[in-house]
């Protein structure tokens, strides 16, 4: 068993707290990504569960074992470093033996099990080579097999993908997870890529400014997120301002910066009063668009507007309308920007065959009430 | 090719002696390398390759009675004298005995003073690195005699030592071999500390910290992760101070009874005026310090890649 446990896990660097008050249980063969933006101390919470770093509070327990004043070298963590921290002196074959001659393994058995990993992780033929003429790639792969031959209970992972490039980062993760499936150990992985986290993790853990903040499933952070600061981070977004014009039991009307009155459907027992200050997350994916029709038609759909139609499944649709003012070719999606009343909003269109709309066009955006996420001006979220 | 350049090799030799812009620029990098070290070539060559074979010439001359040599004479009589003479052997013998003694605790401190300064930070590391080259600002005579009176029987480091308890009676450090090993280590410390620093300073904190994180003890990091990579600095200190310390003059003239050879040769040409002999115990001497540094080098080298301690 090697769950592992943080207990109010504290570390000051003089005056500067680097991590503050983390507590979380990690499961035996979960692999939990710590995501933040740099300087959040998820780094730092890394290397203290390794033993790099001692707490200057808290305790950290590994298979129910306190470990918390046990140095690095008596702990059963291996560490992949950002850097990959190969030793430039050694072979590749080497490097990857050298924690079993450590443990004092005999030079046969340890070079052919540094061998075995080498393979797994497809460097089988770089045996002799010098790390120093490895490749990135190559070499986070002979750090990867050089952690895991020790066989640790629990393998922590300090960014070691965000040196290099895209593509291999990508197929990399993919690697990762597999092997993370097939060595059945718990695995803390510790990345500032948002995507990363979401293709490997079981869980995600979010730090911001020392503070872990939220622990949860990838889909349930990213659903469900608890603050304005991890809605802001997991993905692109667009914050719009408003006053809470009217707060009825199932009903709240937000008076915005969009030049409408945005429509919220609420729970009974919602907390929002009239007249506090609220931000709405309005993510691109929630909202659709329509080109407004000729001027004929759009009178009507102008009518529309006129009531938030309730729709039988208690969702609300609202709609504003704007021109595009910029468009944005990302590859397999295209951005707009679209100014609404003072404000602007941009959207995506992912099918790029769709008639494309060019700069000066008047579109209408609309989107489910119940879809969007309300924050209050101090961040936290609001329960509606 | 030859026959192209002909005619622009004439107009280069017999034109200006001082090359343009342009005919640099066409030297091939070795060629600029050269021209670079030419200065210092010439300076050696005039400080030390030509007195070298002075020397040497010297060497192989008769003795005299009325001249300090008789030149234009060949003669062995001087090595005869050095490979023969129990006297000069001791004094040999004791010069490398001086200069391993030094050696040896000149790298030990200096890898540990090295490894501080690597480790430190801020302020700490500035003054740790400022107090290596300060003694360097005063003359090495200077600081050499120093010793003289920290370490006599009637000095500080006897004073503290007994009034501590420590000791019933003085200890005589001066003259002695300890006095010597004392100023002649202070003298060639900082330039290993400087030496073996050079490299540490290269090197990336985190493979410690990789090597404890798979279970490598303090010590065992240092021994497998620390050590095999800093051996080149450890080679330039060890030869650096082997070199300076068997070839010592002032610590053992001011702080020892015992006499190095370059003590001796000094008196050989001025008191005894035979500088044969003091020019071939300086061959001999040259010869045996080249011998003894490549030995160390190449000792050292060996370790260079991995230890294997299991």
């Amino acid at each position: 068993m090697s769950e592992i446990t943080l207990q109010g896990l504290e570390k000051q660097y003089g005056e500067t707290t680097a991590v503050e008050d983390v507590s979380v249980e990690i499961n035996d063969g979960e692999l939990l990504c710590l995501l933040g933006p740099s300087g959040s101390g998820k780094s730092t919470t890394l290397r203290m569960i390794a033993g790099l770093e001692t707490p200057t509070e808290g305790a950290i327990r590994i298979g129910g074992e306190d470990v918390t004043e046990q140095p690095a070298y008596d702990r059963h963590t291996s560490t992949v470093f950002q850097d990959w921290a190969l030793f430039p002196h050694k072979s590749v074959l080497e490097n990857v033996a050298f924690g079993l001659k450590m443990r004092g393994v005999s030079e046969d058995e340890r070079h052919e099990r540094a061998e075995t990993m080498l393979e797994r992780v497809q460097m089988g033929s770089y045996d002799d080579e010098d790390p120093t003429n490895l490749s990135g790639g190559q070499k986070q792969r002979v750090a990867l097999a050089r952690s895991l031959a020790v066989n640790p209970d629990v393998l922590l992972l300090d960014e070691p993908l965000s040196n290099l490039d895209k593509r291999l980062r990508e197929d990399m993760q993919i690697e990762l997870r597999e092997i993370h499936e097939d060595v059945e150990e718990t695995f803390v992985h510790v990345t500032h890529d948002q995507d990363e986290a979401f293709t490997l993790a079981d869980r995600i853990g979010i730090m911001d400014g020392g503070q872990l903040i939220q622990v949860g499933d990838p889909d349930e952070i990213y659903e469900n997120p608890k603050n304005r600061f991890i809605e802001g981070f997991l993905g692109d977004t667009n914050f719009v301002e408003g006053t809470v014009e009217s707060a009825n039991p199932d009903l709240v009307t937000v008076e915005s910066e969009l030049d409408d009155t945005l429509t919220i459907p609420a729970g009974e027992d919602h907390e929002v009063a009239e007249g506090t200050p609220l931000e709405l997350s309005l993510r691109p994916e929630i909202l659709s668009i329509d080109r407004l029709a000729s001027d004929a038609e759009g009178t009507a759909s102008e009518a529309d507007e006129e009531h938030e139609p309730m729709l039988a499944d208690g969702s609300v649709l609202n709609t504003v309308t704007g021109t595009v003012d910029t468009v944005l070719y990302r590859g397999s999606t295209v951005r707009y920007s679209v100014s609404v009343g003072d404000s602007s909003v941009f959207v995506e269109r992912t099918d790029t065959t769709e008639e494309s709309l060019s700069v000066g066009d008047e579109i209408r955006i609309e989107w489910n009430g119940s879809d969007v996420l309300a924050f209050h001006t101090d961040g936290t979220r609001v329960g509606i | 090719m030859a026959e192209t350049n002909t005619d622009t090799g004439l107009v280069g030799s017999v034109g200006t002696a001082l090359p343009t812009r342009s005919d640099l620029a066409e030297l091939s990098s070795s060629r600029k390398a050269l021209l670079l070290m030419a200065p210092l070539l010439a300076f050696e060559a005039l400080i030390f390759v030509v007195p070298f074979f002075i020397l040497l010439r010297i060497s192989v001359t008769e003795g005299s009675s009325d001249h300090v040599y008789e030149p234009g004479t060949w003669s062995l009589e001087s090595y005869a004298v050095v490979f023969n003479s129990g006297l000069l052997h001791d004094i040999i013998l004791y010069s490398f005995l001086l200069g391993a003694i030094v050696t040896v605790l000149s790298v030990l401190i200096g890898l540990f003073y090295a490894y501080a300064i690597w480790r430190s930070s801020g302020i700490v590391k500035s003054l740790l690195l400022l107090s290596v080259v300060m003694p360097l600002l005063t003359t090495l005579v200077i600081r050499t005699y120093a010793f003289n009176p920290l370490l006599s029987p009637t000095g500080t480091f006897n004073d503290v030592l007994l009034s501590a308890g420590l000791l019933s009676e003085p200890i005589q450090f001066v003259p002695a071999t300890a006095g010597a090993v004392a100023g002649q280590l202070y003298i060639v410390l900082p330039y290993a500390v400087l030496a073996i620093y050079s490299v540490l300073a290269t090197m990336d904190w985190g493979i410690v910290e990789a090597a404890r994180d798979l279970g490598a003890s303090r010590p065992r990091s240092f021994v497998e992760v620390v050590l095999p990579q800093v051996i080149p600095g450890i080679i330039v200190a060890a030869v650096i101070s082997f070199a300076w310390s068997v070839g010592a003059y002032a610590a053992p003239d001011l702080l020892s009874n015992g006499i190095t050879f370059a003590v001796h040769a000094e008196d050989l040409m001025i008191g005894d005026m035979r500088y044969s002999l003091a020019a071939a115990l300086s061959v001999v001497m040259l010869v045996l310090m080249l011998v003894s540094v490549t030995a160390i080098t190449l000792v050292l080298n060996r370790f260079g890649g991995d230890f294997d301690l299991a």
